[in-house]
């Protein structure tokens, strides 16, 4: 493909080449293999980067046997393994709805954030923080199901304004979506500008950090992004067929308004108890999806779950440089993955173009 | 017989104020473990005397340095910079979000918080089962009781009395010169800042509870908390004095602060600005809840009346 447009190839393929990844099932594996390994080998590498020098052979002894030093058992188990965990999760719930979003809006531009969700849940959070002020500190650890209720709010905005427009047209959904974002941001503005004593954390809330990792929140998380994320791996052939086109689909017998009111919906939910928990942390959803397809094509059968493998790595390596660049102050983690990852997309995006 | 027992009842009634006197004595040294009710309305418990002290808050490390418990300090943020001394501390970064391994290794059994931007690590920190202490005074008052609750918290409550006693004093001494003023000759107070944007302390600020005392008339007592205002409403107000705030948060040079507040487009009548009655005043004295709170009082009764 002699094409320097990024959309031909990704989006537009002819059927004979998508159709031509008949030994699929034999990437799958592969591909699930190097992924879990290497998820695996760069978290181990990731727990020995922090403020406090602990050597990889303490490490190794402490998760083992665990019965060391007091204060580096805490440092491993409750700091730096649950961040981990949670970046990783994150990290792969936010690739896998933004690859999965990019395939029912056949836009490449769309990310996790674009239907209106993550508004609606830092909205909500927002409301949250005013309030904890507001009334002396109450219900502090209530934040994340503030951030919830908001998240839903706005999912069943969306929702029922998609359904009124044109019966779930892609546009219909993504104007609703940024329509609904363009009005909780205005919302959310009128709260910043009226506030100043809780305004930095309201600031720092929208800007993603996931400093306050725990085990608790982790096990909240976990179950709704894990069977989000499978519920989406078992859609991957009718985004296939969505991409051929929207007609395509339709004549393969596909209820393309369906298939995309299902995939926003499991996406929303997924990103809406994420987000709760981690704030809002940016370009990881929007670019992972397309490294992902540059490296093992669009199959989406093969992309999302790679997707899922790349945002995990990614997003606890963005992590790493976020605690140690400048230690012991921490960078916010939506600066470090937009800075590590636009020279990285652009990178490959010029070697598969060459 | 009679007067007997009269006198034995007479020598008991007597001796009532006597046991009060020494149960208030006995208070006064403390006893750990000591449970505490913090601005979070969580009870804290210290099991034992502070030894290793992290503050996480510029107005805690002033604090802790007025009750003379610096050298308990193990770590404080980059932002604490008063007194000098703070430099020779070990700094644990920004003040939100707060570094948790950094706090960790330092072994620290006492975190003095501040919750206004640490709701999220207080809570963490917690769980990991430290002490912390969440503190979030609003008024001068507020700050008193801090002050108290820390000297309190590490075992020289008497130190803190009499820190807070003397303060008090002097605040008592502006309140009583304030008194004599009569309302119409108060002049009325602006303050400026250093950006384009105004922004201006309203009621519930501690910088206007500071100009109320010292006898001055916020222009800006209308409003709650810091707000943003526009030019026309300053002009408008037509101040007598103008303070203007410096320090990590207004950064500008006094002249350049002064020309341009003069040549400020629509403002020229502004009373302030013709009798070039322009103050230039460290804001960290008007910002942080700390004893030096009495410092800027002292210096606002000056600016408005010597």
């Amino acid at each position: 493909m002699g094409s320097n447009c990024y959309m031909e190839f990704s989006m537009n393929k002819p059927l004979v080449e998508i159709a031509g990844y008949t030994n699929w099932r034999k990437k799958l594996i592969l591909m699930l293999l190097v992924g879990s390994l290497s998820i695996l080998v760069v978290s181990l590498i990731c727990l020995n980067f922090g403020v406090v020098p602990i050597n990889p052979k303490d490490i190794i002894s402490l998760l083992l046997n665990g019965t060391q030093d007091k204060t580096k058992n805490l440092i491993i188990w409750q700091l730096r393994a649950p961040r981990i965990v949670l970046g990783v999760i994150t990290g792969a719930a936010l690739s896998t709805v933004g690859g999965a979003f990019q395939g029912i809006l056949r836009n490449p531009l769309a990310d996790p954030y674009i239907l209106g969700v993550s508004a609606g849940a830092a909205l909500g959070a927002c409301i949250g923080i005013a309030l904890q002020h507001a009334t002396g500190y109450l219900f502090a650890s209530y934040l994340p199901l503030f951030a919830f209720i908001g998240a839903m709010f706005s999912l069943y905005l969306v929702y029922q304004s998609s359904k009124i427009s044109y019966s779930a047209n892609s546009t219909g959904l993504l104007l609703a979506g940024v329509a609904i974002t363009f009005l909780f941001s205005a919302l959310i503005t009128i709260l910043l500008a009226i506030s100043r004593k809780e305004l930095q954390s309201m600031v720092f809330w929208l800007m993603g950090d996931l400093s306050a990792a725990n085990w608790k929140k982790i096990s909240i998380i976990t179950l709704p992004a894990i069977i989000g994320c499978l519920l989406l791996f078992f859609s991957s052939l009718d985004l296939n067929a969505l991409s051929l086109g929207e007609e395509e689909a339709l004549h393969l017998g596909i209820n393309t308004g369906k298939l995309r009111i299902r995939i926003f919906l499991i996406g929303s939910i997924i990103i809406a108890s994420v987000v709760s928990f981690t704030g809002l942390i940016g370009f990881v959803g929007l670019v992972i999806p397309h490294i992902a397809r540059l490296l093992v094509g669009p199959d989406h059968r093969i992309m999302l779950p790679a997707s899922a493998f790349l945002g995990g790595i990614f997003l606890i390596l963005c992590d790493v440089l976020a605690r140690t660049v400048i230690a012991p102050t921490e960078i916010p983690i939506g600066a470090i993955t937009a800075i590590v990852g636009a020279p990285l997309f652009i990178y490959l995006l010029r070697r598969k173009n060459k | 017989m009679k007067i007997f027992k009269k006198s034995i009842l007479i020598f008991i009634f007597l001796l009532f104020p006597l046991n009060l006197f020494l149960l208030m004595g006995s208070s006064i040294t403390v006893n750990y473990p000591l449970t505490i009710i913090d601005d979070t309305g969580t009870a804290v418990t210290i099991p034992q005397e502070p030894q290793r002290i992290i503050s996480t808050a510029p107005s805690n490390t002033e604090i802790l340095f007025a009750l003379g418990l610096q050298k308990k300090i193990v770590g404080i943020t980059n932002y604490c910079n008063f007194p000098e001394e703070t430099k020779n501390i070990e700094k644990i970064g920004e003040m939100t979000p707060l570094n948790l391994e950094k706090i960790i290794s330092l072994y620290p059994d006492l975190i003095l918080a501040y919750p206004g931007l640490q709701l999220k690590e207080i809570q963490r920190l917690r769980e990991l089962g430290l002490s912390v202490i969440a503190l979030d005074p609003l008024t001068l008052e507020d700050t008193f009781k801090s002050v108290k609750m820390i000297a309190n918290i590490c075992g020289i409550s008497e130190k803190g009395s009499l820190l807070v006693d003397n303060l008090t004093q002097r605040v008592n001494i502006i309140k009583s010169k304030v008194l004599k003023i009569p309302i119409s000759v108060r002049p009325k107070i602006f303050v400026g800042s250093t950006f384009e944007t105004i922004f201006t302390p309203g009621a519930g600020t501690l910088f206007h509870e500071l100009i109320t005392l010292a006898g001055g008339e916020n222009i800006a007592a209308g409003l709650s908390f810091w707000k943003k205002v526009s030019p026309e409403f300053v002009a408008q107000a037509e101040p007598d004095i103008i303070i203007v705030p410096v320090g990590a948060m207004n950064q500008g040079e006094e002249s350049k602060i002064k020309r341009d507040l003069s040549q400020h487009p629509g403002w020229s009548n502004i009373p302030a600005i013709k009798n070039q009655k322009i103050f230039i005043v460290n804001e960290d004295l008007f910002y942080r809840a700390v004893p030096r709170l009495v410092d800027g009082l002292e210096l606002l009764y000056g600016i408005f009346y010597e």
